[in-house]
């Protein structure tokens, strides 16, 4: 028996000791060394990951990184939330509601930055048409180094504010049906019952739906790098973007190794934090 | 306020969120029928005469069929290794209880893609392998596996022990119960775990970017040359979007009901 446990995993940890468990550790390697196409790599212990804390890229991507996150995560639990109470409210989900629910984020990201980049070009976009018509002054979007951030983190809410709104109603859908008998006999107040029994029982699976996100949100590269590539200038140039350009850019792979390998441990940071948070909403 | 109200309101509401997702697709697929001189016409152009010149002009100036068959052989691929890897990881964890591979393998989800693609470079270029179909198919596995893993194993953890006890108790090895038992209970599952793996992996965007050369770029990294090419000429661009967009609308559309099962599973449960 156990070895038939053994044979079946074998090929799927093979994978991830090649694939993953080496290439993490080769990463790791290369963080050490003074590693670019200029010669033979050279141990130089943890001198990249000092020269990281003196670069002002390094926090100008880090500050966009933090920036992007808060509010890209904060906008898409509170959009998410909304839409699946909505749709708890409306009595199932039909088939044309829920494939409208699943297109935004079955799309490629790269897809949808295209889109976006179209809509909301500063001269002739639909966008900034649509601004002018209600009587706003047209925006910059994309192009402006102050509102770049908020733009991308307004195209990725859009796209994946439905998944959340699903997991949030997968959780609504799971609440015990005994408490609501039991505020209805009470008579409270549809407004109460969300914010003091709906909201606090939902808690955990938002947290759940945060902890998903984060992972994406901290790391991300997509629809940054089709439409800004980082820019203007590095406005818009998260870790992540950094790194890459580091790396295949300017081919330091040893440094490119260090940024990546400290953005992992934000990521893994993160994800512990939020973990624990969840833990402590749990009922 | 009464309840009929309160209903209508809802989907009212409903109706709006409905129209915020779907102008931007709508934006993307409209413009790629429209006239090249409508395209970039201010104000923009709501009614136009639909033509296919933007298609025309996609396939015609692009090598776009071969960008489509290389996304073809690097998702069907890495769907193909993902699900023969992830498959019986999945039952022997469903099965033995024992979590750790599929948590090491969702720990190697959570990492950027980043820092295993700077190694792989250099690992895929000592063995020759850059820019090679394998070195891609092997790369865009690390997506599929986990999400095989994981969305199988709550598929595996309802069949019911005894059958699969049964099967052992009338002398089926492991590999014969999986096979010949638990793998025919969970086809609905391995559909949607196909699906899942097969958009996941033609939606990635990075590691193609870097693996791939001029003979095996996949849409999704010919993408961002369509960008340059398209500065121009948007609704070639916009064509281009549809057409990398089309397989996973579709698959969502025909599957959606047992797709929201698959893309929600563990969030709810934790």
């Amino acid at each position: 028996m156990r070895r038939g446990f053994l044979l079946l995993c074998a090929p799927a940890v093979l994978f991830t000791l090649v694939m993953i468990a080496f290439p993490f550790g080769y990463g790791f390697w290369m963080s050490l060394q003074k590693f670019d196409f200029t010669g033979a790599p050279q141990f130089i212990g943890s001198a990249n990951y000092l020269r990281l804390m003196d670069d002002p890229r390094f926090w100008t991507g880090m500050r966009v990184t933090i920036l992007l996150y808060v509010i890209s995560l904060v906008s898409q639990l509170i959009i998410g939330t909304y839409l699946a109470v909505l749709l708890h409210s409306s009595k199932g989900l039909r088939n044309l509601v829920r494939t409208v629910i699943i297109s935004p984020f079955i799309m490629p990201p790269v897809v949808v930055g295209m889109t976006w980049l179209v809509l909301l070009d500063p001269s002739i976009g639909a966008a900034n048409y649509v601004l002018t018509k209600v009587g706003l002054p047209p925006s910059e979007w994309l192009a402006s180094p102050q509102w770049v951030v908020p733009t991308i983190a307004m195209i990725d809410t859009w796209q994946w504010s439905p998944y959340i709104a699903l997991i949030v109603l997968g959780g609504l859908q799971s609440l015990p049906v005994s408490v609501y008998e039991a505020a209805q006999i009470d008579g409270a107040p549809r407004r109460a019952v969300f914010w003091r029994i709906t909201l606090p029982l939902l808690m955990p699976t938002i947290a759940t739906a945060a902890i998903l996100r984060s992972v994406d949100l901290l790391r991300f590269f997509d629809i940054i790098y089709i439409t800004t590539q980082g820019g203007p200038g590095n406005a818009s140039a998260t870790l992540n973007i950094y790194g890459f350009r580091m790396g295949f850019e300017f081919f330091e792979f040893g440094y490119a190794s260090a940024l990546v390998i400290t953005l992992s441990t934000v990521v893994l940071g993160s994800v512990l934090a939020l973990t624990r948070l969840r833990n402590a909403v749990t009922w | 306020m009464n309840e009929v109200w309160i209903r209508r309101i809802n989907g009212l509401q409903l109706f709006i969120v409905g129209i915020i997702i779907l102008i931007p697709i709508y934006w993307m697929v409209g413009s790629s029928f429209k006239p090249p001189a409508d395209v970039t016409a201010y104000p923009p152009k709501f009614i136009f005469e639909p033509t296919l010149a933007n298609y025309h002009d996609l396939f015609s100036t692009t090598p776009f069929f071969r960008y489509l068959l290389n996304s073809i052989i690097v998702a069907g691929g890495s769907t193909l290794l993902g699900l023969a890897l992830g498959m019986p990881a999945a039952f022997v964890v469903s099965w033995s209880r024992v979590n750790w591979p599929a948590v090491l393998v969702l720990a190697a989800r959570m990492a950027p893609g980043m820092i295993f693609l700077l190694p792989w470079y250099m690992m895929f270029r000592e063995v020759g392998l850059i820019g090679s179909h394998i070195s891609m198919v092997l790369a865009y596995s690390v997506i599929t596996l986990p999400i095989a893993i994981w969305v199988l194993l709550p598929f595996f953890d309802q069949v019911p022990r005894s059958i699969l006890e049964a099967a052992q108790v009338d002398g089926c090895n492991t590999l014969r119960v999986l096979w010949r038992v638990a793998i025919p209970m969970v086809m609905p599952g391995i559909v949607v775990t196909t699906i899942l793996c097969f958009v996941f992996s033609w939606n990635y965007f990075l590691f193609a970017l870097i693996l791939s050369n001029g003979e095996t770029k996949t849409l999704i990294a010919a993408s961002f040359n369509f960008i340059g090419e398209g500065a121009t000429n948007w609704g070639t661009l916009m064509a281009a979007a549809t057409m990398i967009a089309l397989p996973p609308l579709v698959l969502a559309g025909l599957m959606q009901r047992w797709l929201v099962s698959g893309l929600v599973v563990g969030a709810v449960k934790g």
